[in-house]
């Protein structure tokens, strides 16, 4: 609307484009439909959580969409509030991916919650502020408001209001990264997070996780709008892509961190948790995820390439934004499987709680991620204009 | 050396305590006493005059911040398993069938110096802890600390199921009661037996035919519960100390 205000053409659409977002929106339809079913008739009955494990799959795709949109927004604003030229030509698809990936991760921790209809109320009336649950979802809510002004008025090339929105959504953002820190801290229960959680590894990896998504959607984008090479966006995509290397570099030292707790118990503060993900049941999933696909497979495309293919850049991100993915899951659950009384010789306490997600859990994650593709190629169609401007 | 501190030691477990150190504090002034950590006792209701009282010499007569502020001492030793708290809860507070307010835990601990292992009944129930991390961490304040008595209750009407509070509470003393759509846990019996018996007894130490849950408050000495916390000779221990939530649910043998 914006795009067809600003230029007088209405975009113009392929047939395959339109079956591709009606398809994607369908599959999310179908997926988050789930949701409401476990919705009426209560998680009990639809999801794989329990007394002792009582976050789900649900609560990974919402850390993993905060930090990815945390990620971008802070790309976004090297360009556009620290003025680096390079950075420019992305910044308008950036600002949008960042839009929609919060606004997915916030439909996640709704669909999560047992009673949503009761948070619009009591969130207002009855607010918390030592519950940084309440600070988080509130800073995130607010972040959106930002990012929807800042994208506006990118569209509306008003620069300096961008710029201004651009500012107040980093440093809420922030806030927020912060705050999933001290959030999961102060879960005095479960050890395993607050060691986990440190300010600077969520802030490198959501950071990653931003230049990931910016290699891969800036890829799709092109891939699907058959858009003309542009060297000044090829510079800003291998600018993000040597970023992404150093992160890269940075996780690889975090995730030597974790090997050693898992291994060497006096590396850490909560050893059983830490060898659960390590070399036990979580030792796939912290190998191939959170080590190769995370970390190690992105590291060596880009080496082995230079980083200065744009196709492996996109095959990096994709790997690493899967790895990430399955990081969140672990952290998420893993935190939760260390039995509270296991130091009190309880008979028949299993070694570790466990859990695996429904299938309704898994629909309605699944749904959350076609939400979002199915938004990401709207905003292809919509806003290419702007997006190539 | 601060509580802080303290609460990063390691619980050093009741098999190894000398009730000396705690006979000093009691002489001290301090009211209850309770977690043995580091070879210290921990006044567990006044935290701040606790550190005054442990870097300076300086040592406070508690005073209570609750008044009645109610306890239950559990004595261990007597728990034969007959579960009848469990069905007194489960009536008095309509417990629904897919969850539990308290509950027994079996353990199986090995006795000193020899191969053979002793059976422990162990009740537990929410500790309505005085640094309780299901309060701190609900949004919406659907959970809360009773200012008058210290009991941590829930308004479901509050609760948006977040789950905050299960995953923060170190003794798993919450579930999700789909019924009401809102967390339900232990409240002391506050809108039932409590208040009939005039804040004298809960559901499940009246069942109790051990008398292994004796409730009661802290600022009466003639409640059973304060004299069985105070009684010099007897160790008293809370669980999980090292989590910091500082429980108003203490153990013993007796
Ligand atoms: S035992 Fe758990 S539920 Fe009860 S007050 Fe303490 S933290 Fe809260
Ligand atoms: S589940 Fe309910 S009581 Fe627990 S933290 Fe969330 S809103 Fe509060
Ligand atoms: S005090 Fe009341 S609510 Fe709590 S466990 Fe006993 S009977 Fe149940």
């Amino acid at each position: 609307m914006i795009s067809y205000l600003k230029t007088n053409t209405f975009p113009t659409i392929s047939m395959n484009q339109v079956l591709i977002v009606v398809g994607l929106a369908l599959f999310s339809g179908i997926g988050l439909s789930f949701g409401i079913h476990s919705l009426v008739v209560g998680h009990d009955h639809t999801f794989g959580t329990s007394r002792e494990v009582p976050w789900g799959i649900l609560i990974s795709p919402y850390v993993f969409f905060a930090c990815l949109s945390t990620g971008l927004c802070i790309v976004s604003s090297l360009g556009q509030v620290f003025g680096i030229e390079t950075f420019q030509p992305i910044i308008p698809r950036t600002v949008f991916l960042a839009l929609i990936t919060m606004a997915t991760g916030l439909m996640c921790i709704t669909l999560e919650l047992e009673s949503p209809w009761r948070v619009g109320f009591y969130a207002l009336l009855s607010p918390h502020q030592s519950s940084n649950i309440w600070w988080k979802t509130t800073i995130y809510s607010l972040y959106l408001i930002f990012m929807l002004f800042n994208f506006m008025s990118l569209a509306l090339t008003k620069k300096k209001m961008a710029k201004i929105f651009a500012i107040i959504a980093l440093v809420t953002v922030t806030m927020g990264n912060l705050n999933m820190n001290s959030d999961m801290e102060l879960l005095g229960a479960r050890g395993f997070w607050s060691e986990n959680y440190m300010p600077l590894y969520f802030l490198s990896l959501s950071t990653l996780t931003g230049c990931a998504g910016i290699l891969l959607f800036s890829w799709l984008g092109k891939t699907f709008n058959g858009q003309t090479p542009n060297i000044e966006n090829d510079m800003a995509l291998k600018a993000t892509g040597k970023l992404f290397t150093v992160l890269l570099l940075g996780i690889l030292y975090f995730t030597g961190v974790k090997i050693m707790g898992g291994f060497f118990p006096q590396f850490t503060k909560n050893p059983e948790a830490m060898s659960l993900l390590v070399q036990g049941g979580f030792a796939l999933n912290f190998w191939i995820g959170e080590v190769g696909l995370a970390v190690l497979i992105p590291l060596a495309l880009i080496l082995a390439t230079k980083g200065k293919n744009a196709n492996i850049l996109a095959l990096a991100g994709v790997s690493c934004l899967i790895g990430a993915f399955v990081l969140f899951y672990d952290l998420v659950i893993v935190g939760q499987l260390i039995p509270h009384y296991y130091q009190y010789n309880v008979v028949d306490l299993p070694q570790y709680y466990t859990y695996s997600p429904s299938l309704h859990e898994i629909m309605i994650t699944t749904g959350a991620i076609f939400f979002f593709l199915a938004s990401f190629v709207f905003g292809e169609i919509l806003f290419k204009k702007i997006y190539t401007s | 050396m601060k509580i802080k501190d303290l609460e990063k030691l390691n619980d050093e477990g009741v098999e190894s305590l000398s009730s000396k150190e705690r006979r000093r504090f009691l002489q001290f002034g301090l009211s209850i006493t309770g977690v043995f950590l580091g070879g210290t006792i921990l006044s567990l209701t006044s935290a701040p005059k606790v550190q005054g009282a442990l870097s300076s010499g300086n040592v406070p007569m508690t005073d209570f911040p609750y008044s009645p502020h109610y306890t239950m001492v559990i004595r261990q030793n007597h728990c034969i398993d007959c579960e009848r708290c469990l069905d007194a809860c489960r009536s008095t507070n309509n417990v629904p069938a897919h969850g539990y307010r308290t509950t027994i835990l079996e353990r199986s601990v090995p006795i000193a110096q020899k191969e053979q292992r002793e059976r422990i009944f162990m009740p537990i129930l929410c500790n309505h802890c005085n640094r309780p991390a299901c309060v701190r961490v609900c949004p919406t304040r659907a959970t809360y600390k009773d200012t008058t008595t210290g009991i941590v209750l829930m308004n479901p009407d509050k609760c948006i199921g977040c789950k905050t509070c299960m995953a923060a509470c170190p003794y798993n003393a919450r579930y999700f009661d789909e019924g009401k759509r809102a967390i339900d846990k232990c409240n002391f019996c506050y809108d039932t037996k409590l208040k009939e018996s005039g804040g004298k007894i809960t559901a499940c130490a009246a069942a109790c035919p051990a008398n292994v849950r004796i409730f009661g408050d802290l600022t009466d000495p003639e409640s059973a519960a304060y004299k069985l916390i105070h009684a010099p000779e007897k160790v008293v221990w809370v669980l999980r100390p090292e989590t910091g939530t500082l429980p108003n649910v203490f153990y013993m043998n007796s």
